[in-house]
């Protein structure tokens, strides 16, 4: 599958950092392909583009906090969990896209 | 005949020793025998003493049973009714509210503990741990404890007469129109000295064949003792209220042989008291004295000022001290929060055995600097020297790294005392200190006495405004033998060391005039008499009084070197009486117009190549550090204990930087500004790398969350890279309340953004013992990373660091190699590696 992710939490220094690596290691360890947007303390980085979300089968929100510019996403198949469970759990959380 | 009622208690207070002493004044009418009874204790009282009416301990809804028994009975019992119903529920008076402590927050591990503490004001801070010694208390000197009485009528009449005197001089302080906070005190302690119950016990004790002296000390004790055990705080203060007339009572009988009782040390000691003069705490054993805890020091008395200069860790405005701390219970007083602990439980030793341990690390990291000039990274130099008072003070001072004395303070020399000291052994004072500093300058500020200062046999007449009176340099044309002499002692002492004299409280140029002819005429005399002194002794003055801040340029002509005394000089411009508490609020440095007030005195005396330096309170802080460099002195002179840290910022600030601080804050328009714009300056180890050997340990002992925490957050502080770790930890948990940063696997990554760090930083503990952190998966930890940012300024590089460091941990081999490396320096290589931070980036 083809996938977008956004993370975000509220300092933007660790968790929004670590869900990100979470999810691409194991998207790539199940043969997804995916691009990780961070919404930290340096602002948006690795940055979504509106093509890439039209593109994609799916988008994963791993954030307690708000996103950033989601109207980019109107329309889209939107996965939403918490950004602990990225970190804890990433495989439950690509069982949730399949649904 | 026999009446009895019964009525509760409607104070809020208690039945404390105001509304006592009316009750007993209602009693005191009558000829029957009155008691009352506390229903909840059955503690009996009689209550025509209010000492013992307050020793019942009646608390608000108390029960308490009038008991009438004698002839009058009758109408006593109306009149007592009476009172009771009507005048005694309008007799409360509201509790002093404490000023202390209202902004201590105790730290997590602290709190954690539950442990009791009671708030003061920081004078001088430290940590202090010792058995408490309650100086000033109500004993006698061993002599006479030991004296035998004379005849119980002669013993009688001595008690008779020491509480007749005693009463004739309140009541003639009382005819004196006292404040109203005076007359209270005034009132209740009239009613203890004519108290029924206290003279009844003094006079059971001598007839039993004690001493006058004697007897009152274990009369006072009787009802102090009883007094301490109330519940309420108000009635526990009122013992010190009985003591205090006690002594009076005994300074009356037995005059000079009372104040010769001393207080000697003979351990590690914190030692408790109202209030202390300078000779007490000289007395001291400095090796014991640990801690003081004071109710009514000033924050400028020179108790105070000695206790710096000694770094002993000092808090004030502890009203109830004597009721908090008892003698001979051990105590810690932590002069960085602000608070006394009474008692020291298990876990609140471990505590402070790691606290001591963070100011040791820091302490030793500074030492480092103590030796070398402290420069700027942009090469301005600038001397740091201290401030003393004492000659037991300097080798201490030059241990500290003092580039030379900015401030001898030689009031204390006349101070305590029934005459001037002589010109000799004034001499034998200033020549040690001019030898002690081996080449670096001593500034001797003449004798500054008068404000808040008096000096009996100087007759400075009472004033109505002390600190704009005769004070300062103003004393010395009425005392010029005094003057004269002090001179001759100073230029003496400059025969053997670089010696500089200095002039406190100058107003005006005549007064520079007039000091340089004294300055003459005693080189002149000291030649005739063959005694040998620098010829070119420098002369300056303090710049104190905002008339002479303006007067730089002509000032300049005149004298050698200028000083700031910041203390007075932001009193006399900010026209604030720092400690009076409805005002003190107005009082800061850190005003604007102040700073620009500073900047021109320099400025001025630089244009006419003056040395220019600073002593006083504003060079304590190191937050104000980069105001101070801003504005180009050549020295700032401090308590000794200070000189470590502050030369550890000159070397990490930049000089430039400093400049352009003081400029925004001179720009300001409030004290608040300027404060966030001194908050989120950056100039102080702003440049500094994210890791440091000091910030990474293995094999640590910390035993829950919070040690683990708080082990890091001083390791920062040890590190100089905060002065308020305090904060630093609350932020991290802030965070940690919204969801645990343990992320399974062993590891956990708390983390902050706050300015209360001053530059970006990694602090990594590996625990010998896994501690509980709430995981994700459940599992204790082993390894904490604890990431710091600063809040106000961003910087990429760094946050890039922590963003890969935070991929980093979703590694298993990463993580492998943190838990296998073998010590602090592999895990420090360890990490460097995977950041890909060179060496010169890891401290």
């Amino acid at each position: 599958m083809r996938i977008v992710a956004v993370t975000a939490c509220p300092t933007g220094i660790a968790h929004t950092y670590m869900a990100a690596e979470q999810l691409e290691k194991t998207a790539k360890a199940l043969g997804h392909q995916i691009k990780v947007e961070t919404q930290g303390a340096m602002g948006v980085e690795n940055e979504l583009s509106v093509q890439e979300i039209r593109e994609a089968d799916v988008a994963i929100f791993a954030v307690d906090i708000e996103v950033e510019r989601r109207e980019r996403f109107d329309g889209k198949r939107i996965v939403q969990v918490p950004v602990q469970e990225a970190i804890k759990s990433p495989k439950a959380v690509f069982e949730k896209i399949k649904a | 005949m026999v009446h009895e009622y019964t009525f509760q208690c409607p104070l809020p207070n208690g039945l404390h020793a105001r509304p006592a002493s009316l009750l007993s004044e209602v009693a005191g009418r009558f000829s029957a025998n009155i008691s009352v009874t506390n229903g909840r204790t059955t503690a009996v009282a009689n209550a025509k003493s209010v000492l013992a009416l307050v020793g019942i301990d009646v608390k608000m809804g108390d029960s308490c049973r009038v008991r009438i028994e004698g002839e009058d009975a009758e109408t006593a019992h109306a009149a007592l009714r009476e009172f009771t119903r009507n005048v005694l529920p309008g007799c409360d008076e509201p509790l002093p509210v404490a000023e202390a402590g209202l902004g201590v927050v105790l730290p997590r591990t602290l709190r954690e503990i539950d442990v009791p503490w009671h708030a003061g004001t920081v004078v001088c801070p430290g940590i202090g741990r010792g058995i408490v010694v309650v100086a000033g208390g109500l004993a006698l000197p061993a002599d006479l404890a030991h004296e035998p009485a004379l005849s119980r009528g002669q013993e009688q009449e001595r008690v008779r007469r020491a509480i007749a005197s005693v009463r004739a001089s309140m009541e003639a302080d009382m005819a004196a129109r006292p404040s109203a906070v005076e007359a209270g005190i005034l009132r209740a302690h009239l009613a203890i000295v004519g108290d029924v119950g206290l003279g009844e016990k003094i006079a059971a004790l001598v007839a039993a064949g004690r001493s006058a002296g004697q007897a009152i000390v274990k009369a006072a004790a009787f009802f102090a003792a009883r007094m301490r055990a109330a519940e309420s705080i108000y009635v526990r203060e009122r013992a010190v209220d009985v003591e205090d007339i006690g002594l009076q009572l005994l300074e009356q009988i037995y005059g000079a042989r009372i104040q010769a009782a001393g207080v000697v040390l003979t351990q590690p000691s914190v030692v408790a008291a109202e209030n202390l003069t300078p000779r007490q705490l000289l007395s001291f054993d400095k090796r014991f004295l640990k801690a003081l805890v004071l109710a009514h020091a000033g924050v400028t008395s020179h108790a105070v000022i000695l206790a710096r200069s000694f770094d002993i860790p000092t808090l004030t405005s502890v009203t109830e001290v004597r009721t908090i701390l008892t003698a001979g219970q051990e105590a810690i007083v932590d002069a960085n929060l602000g608070i006394v602990i009474p008692g020291v439980s298990p876990p609140v030793g471990r505590y402070y055995e790691r606290e001591m341990r963070k100011l040791r690390r820091r302490q030793e990291r500074f030492g480092r600097h103590a030796r070398t000039p402290a420069v700027t990274l942009d090469g301005l130099r600038l001397e740091v020297g201290a401030n003393v008072a004492t000659t037991e003070e300097l080798a201490p001072a030059f241990a500290q790294g003092a580039d030379g004395i900015g401030l001898f303070r030689t009031e204390m020399l006349f101070m305590d005392r029934n005459a001037a000291p002589s010109e000799e052994e004034q001499f034998a004072i200033y020549v040690q200190a001019a030898k002690a500093a081996g080449g670096r300058p001593v500034i001797i500020r003449t004798f500054d006495v008068g404000g808040d200062k008096p000096v009996p046999y100087l007759h400075v007449r009472p004033e109505a405004n002390p600190f704009l009176g005769c004070r300062g340099v103003r004393v010395y044309p009425g005392h010029r033998d005094v003057f004269a002499a002090q001179l001759r002692a100073i230029l003496r002492a400059s025969a053997f060391g670089r010696v500089w004299v200095m002039v406190p409280m100058v107003s005006a140029l005549e007064e520079v005039r007039w000091v340089k002819a004294r300055i003459a005429e005693a080189r002149a005399e000291l030649e005739s008499a063959g005694l040998a002194c620098d010829p070119a002794m420098p002369v300056g003055i303090m710049v104190e009084v905002p008339s002479a801040a303006f007067l730089i340029d002509q000032l300049a002509a005149e004298i050698d070197f200028f000083s700031i005394g910041t203390n007075d000089l932001a009193q006399y411009f900010l026209a604030v009486d720092r400690d009076s508490p409805d005002v003190a609020g107005l009082y800061s440095a850190r005003h604007p117009a102040f700073l620009r007030l500073l900047a021109k005195i320099v400025e001025d005396a630089r244009r006419h190549g003056r040395w220019v330096g600073m002593c006083g309170e504003m060079t304590r802080s190191p937050r104000d550090l980069p105001l101070l460099l801003g504005l180009g002195l050549d020295e700032i002179s401090t308590a000794a204990p200070e000189i470590p840290s502050l030369k550890s910022a000159i070397a990490q600030s930049s000089a430039a930087d400093c400049r352009v601080l003081l400029a925004k804050a001179m720009a300001c328009r409030s004290v608040a500004e300027v404060e966030e714009v001194v908050a989120g300056f950056r100039g102080r180890g702003g440049t500094r790398s994210l890791l440091d050997p000091d910030l990474v340990a293995v094999g640590s002992d910390s035993a829950s969350k919070s040690e683990a925490i708080q082990e890091i957050v001083d390791s920062f502080y040890a590190a100089g890279r905060t002065d308020q770790p305090q904060a630093i930890e609350e932020a991290v948990w802030a965070r940690e309340t919204v969801y645990s940063t343990g992320l399974g696997h062993g590891f956990a990554i708390p983390h902050c953004k706050t300015d209360a760090i001053a530059a970006n930083s990694i602090g990594v503990v590996r625990l010998e013992q896994p501690v509980e952190w709430g995981s994700v998966d459940g599992e204790p930890v082993r390894c904490v990373i604890l990431l710091a940012m600063r809040e106000s300024d961003q910087d990429d590089a760094h946050m890039k660091v922590f963003s890969k460091l935070a991929r980093k941990l979703m590694h298993e081999e990463f993580r492998e190699r943190m838990l296998a490396a073998p010590d602090r320096a592999g895990l420090l290589t360890c990490l460097a590696d995977e950041l890909g931070l060179s060496t010169d980036q890891v401290g």
